[in-house]
């Protein structure tokens, strides 16, 4: 659940930097034009492996239905972190997936 | 009814959700707190001991069957529950049989202590049990009222739902905005996140409690396509039960169910045991139906093991045979439940459900804040619906609450033998609601809001010290024994508490900042914070401190 | 008698909302019950008589949600009327062919 909760939030997190509005208030320096480009499908890349994970470990019927929660969770926070403590959402967002991923292999 | 669709679907909503709005917080309420029935069940019953650490299933087991052999002779199905994260004690079931003139007996739940193999002596109490049950079956109402009202809330929830996206202008491109700004914009913010971050669960929860009385609400077409015996016959196909085995009369000794538990080992790796259902009992077609905790959203097969109790044989049962329908129609059911999910996903289905109740919450004051600034300009004050709909806000928004506070006030100081104590816990939660329905009648709005957040503070504030003085289950005992259920509860209030408490002071600073900027002749009142702004915070905040936890 | 004129004037914007709260909620019940015979019919012989008629029970919150908007969405409250009738007996006879066409006794 907590593998499910961070890989959406960095989902969303990718997501957020697409959107010009937003990448300005994460990051403060230019990110350049191509990468940039990258950030959507990369989002919706790690969206659909987290969809896939979700029924991997909990089943056709289950896993869906924690996904949307995590989404949920995952979104609520990136919106009040946005608003009240933007700067961290990016360092967030690497520590969060780092973890996840060493819970993956471990597991 | 306006220039274009768009429009026309704004007004919709606006109404569709205000006319119920109220009705419909309630019931996300008591629905969100439905999710931990079992839990708050356990928390008004402090009579039951903490966890037991380090006893077997097969020594729960002994105990059970020696319980119900004593004192449930006679009885044919017996059902028995084992230690879950979600209920710590073992208990033990059954329905007795039916009085003259009713359809089905009582079933009664018994708690028992393992040391001493006998009944826990609880007090009466209703329990999460009646708290949940409220949120369809509207307490003082009769069944089928309660039931035509909620479906008629759901309806207009369903609507509100679908002509919220409508006229959602950017829901993609304001996906993540929440511009904490004050009055209307911030609060139009606050509602559109509360919406757009749960759409799934708010569409899924309330078409599936349209679902739940599906044959109810569509009696009209049920009844003009099948007869009494077909109804019967698609209600099995759509709901479909396992098979057991009748009383053949014929009395045999039962194997030990803890024996027989030896055989499900084969099945189940892990020793993930539910409970237990006992057919035919002490006859020579006794079964024992093991079920262990639930890895499917509908029902697996492979969660059941159904042994003949006599010989000890495992007998293969037929799998219940679902439509494709039935399939989608219990899908629904289990999802708007939540009784698959661990610990960790039943805190998001709580918090997800506190969302939902924010979002009605934040729904119902933005039609006042949207209102306000033409509302005092009138001569002669504000319009009569305007001032109804302001009363109605805080006494159900901040009233609720107190209310269920109350509720649990009630369990732990009404007189152990009082007669009807159950029934009062209840009372004592309407009472208090009706009062601060009325109370901000005579107070001025800003002033009700303050003061009823304050005694939300207080109230939530004090119950883990009522609980510390009326019972020995209060932190200094649950946390060193490490039974979250109760420590939990009252962690879980001083949370609310303190949310409260906060929401209580920031209002308190806006009027004093009000105040201050009328006297210094400044025009500032439209920059003022609304009181209610800092409800929502505080509602946003105790959902974020929630979280936090799990 | 004239105070009740002024009283219940049949101009006032109030009616015709009145109206259109009757037809969503009574035109759409009508009309969700009608859209449900209909798709069971339709599902008969594909899918079994009882799943059939299930499939139609289900789908009649999401007919009656569209039919409710649509009440408020049109420019009058007689459109409105109008265009639940139609589709209502549209729906009705519809099904009582389909029931001439499968042989259906229900």
């Amino acid at each position: 659940m907590l593998v499910l909760t961070s890989l959406c939030f960095t989902a969303m997190v990718l997501f957020c930097l697409a959107m010009t509005k937003h990448r300005e208030q994460v990051i403060v320096h230019e990110v350049s034009i191509l990468a940039v480009h990258f950030f959507r499908p990369l989002a919706w890349l790690l969206l659909s492996f987290t969809a896939y994970l979700s029924v991997d470990m909990y089943g056709w019927s289950i896993g869906p239905a924690l996904l949307f929660g995590a989404l949920t969770i995952a979104i609520l926070l990136l919106t009040l972190l946005l608003t009240y403590r933007a700067k961290i959402v990016p360092k967030l967002a690497i520590v969060m997936s780092l973890i996840a991923i060493i819970s993956i292999f471990i597991s | 009814m306006k220039d274009n669709f768009r429009q026309s679907m704004k007004w919709f909503h606006t109404w569709v959700g205000l006319i119920v709005g109220w009705i419909l917080f309630f019931m996300f309420l008591t629905g969100t707190l439905g999710y931990f029935y079992q839990e708050i069940t356990r928390w008004m019953e402090p009579e039951r001991p903490f966890i037991e650490h380090n006893i077997t299933n097969e020594q729960l087991l002994d105990t059970a069957q020696a319980y119900l052999n004593k004192h449930a002779q006679g009885i044919d199905g017996w059902d028995i529950y084992l230690p879950n994260v979600r209920d710590q004690n073992l208990r033990v079931g059954w329905r007795h049989p039916a009085e003259p003139g009713k359809k089905r007996g009582q079933y009664k739940i018994k708690v028992l202590d393992i040391d001493s193999g006998d009944k826990v002596a609880s007090r009466a109490t209703g329990g999460g049990r009646l708290l949940y049950r409220m949120h369809y079956r509207l307490h003082y109402l009769s069944t089928d009222i309660s039931y035509w009202i909620v479906g008629f809330c759901s309806m207009l929830m369903l609507l509100a739902v679908i002509t919220g996206v409508v006229i959602h202008k950017k829901i993609f491109s304001d996906f993540f905005t929440f511009r904490a700004k004050k009055g209307l914009p911030g609060w139009l913010d606050i509602h559109n996140v509360l919406s757009v971050i749960a759409l799934p669960f708010h569409f899924m929860i309330t078409y599936s409690g349209l679902l739940f009385f599906l044959f109810t609400y569509m009696a009209l077409s049920t009844y003009l396509q099948t007869n009494d015996d077909e109804y019967r016959e698609m209600r099995k196909e759509i709901y479909p039960r396992t098979a057991h085995l009748e009383k053949a009369n014929q009395p045999a000794e039962m194997l030990d169910v803890s024996v027989l538990y030896q055989q499900t080992k084969t099945a189940w790796q892990d020793d993930d045991l539910s409970y237990v259902e006992m057919y035919a009992t002490n006859d020579i077609n006794a079964q024992v139906l093991f079920v262990r905790h639930e890895t499917d959203i509908t029902y697996n097969p492979a969660d059941e093991v159904m042994i003949n109790a006599v010989t000890g044989e495992v007998i293969a049962q037929q799998a219940k045979e679902y439509t494709g329908a039935g399939m989608i129609h219990n899908g629904f059911f289990s999802l708007h439940e939540g009784q698959f999910s661990g610990p960790l996903a039943r805190w998001i289905y709580f918090f997800t459900g506190l969302i939902g109740t924010a979002m009605i919450a934040s729904g119902l004051i933005l039609w006042t804040t949207k209102r306000k600034p033409q509302q005092m300009k009138k001569s002669n004050g504000p319009d009569f619906g305007y001032r109804l709909v302001e009363q109605l806000n805080i006494g159900t928004i901040v009233g609720l609450p107190i209310a269920i506070a109350m509720y649990f006030y009630a369990n732990r100081l009404l007189p152990l033998d009082m007669a009807e104590r159950a029934a009062w816990e209840a009372h004592v939660m309407f009472i208090s609601w009706a009062i601060l329905l009325i109370y901000p009648a005579f107070r001025p709005g800003a002033k009700a809001w303050s003061e009823q957040l304050t005694l939300a503070a207080l109230v939530y504030l004090a119950l883990p010290l009522v609980n510390a003085l009326t019972t020995d289950k209060h932190l200094g005992n649950s946390l060193p024994q490490q039974d979250w259920n109760f420590a939990g509860f009252d962690l879980t209030f001083l949370v609310v508490g303190g949310c409260f408490a906060f929401a209580a002071y920031k209002v308190k600073v806006l009027q004093a900042s009000k105040r201050s900027s009328k006297q210094s002749g400044k025009q500032r009142v439209r920059q003022s914070k609304p009181p209610v702004l800092a409800a929502s915070e505080s509602l946003l905040s105790l959902q974020q401190v929630n979280k936090e936890k799990c | 008698m004239s105070y009740l004129f002024t009283k219940f004037n049949l101009a006032s914007p109030r009616w015709p909302v009145f109206s259109r709260i009757l037809a969503a909620t009574f035109g759409g019940y009508a009309l969700a019950t009608a859209s449900s015979l209909f798709i069971s019919q339709l599902l008969l012989n594909v899918v079994g008589k009882y799943q059939a008629i299930h499939i139609g029970l289900m789908l009649t919150f999401i007919v009656y949600a569209c039919a409710a908007m649509w009440v408020f969405s049109v420019e009058s409250a007689s459109k409105a009327w109008m265009g639940l009738i139609k589709l209502t007996i549209f729906f009705t006879i519809t099904t009582w062919l389909l029931m001439q066409f499968t042989g259906a006794n229900s």
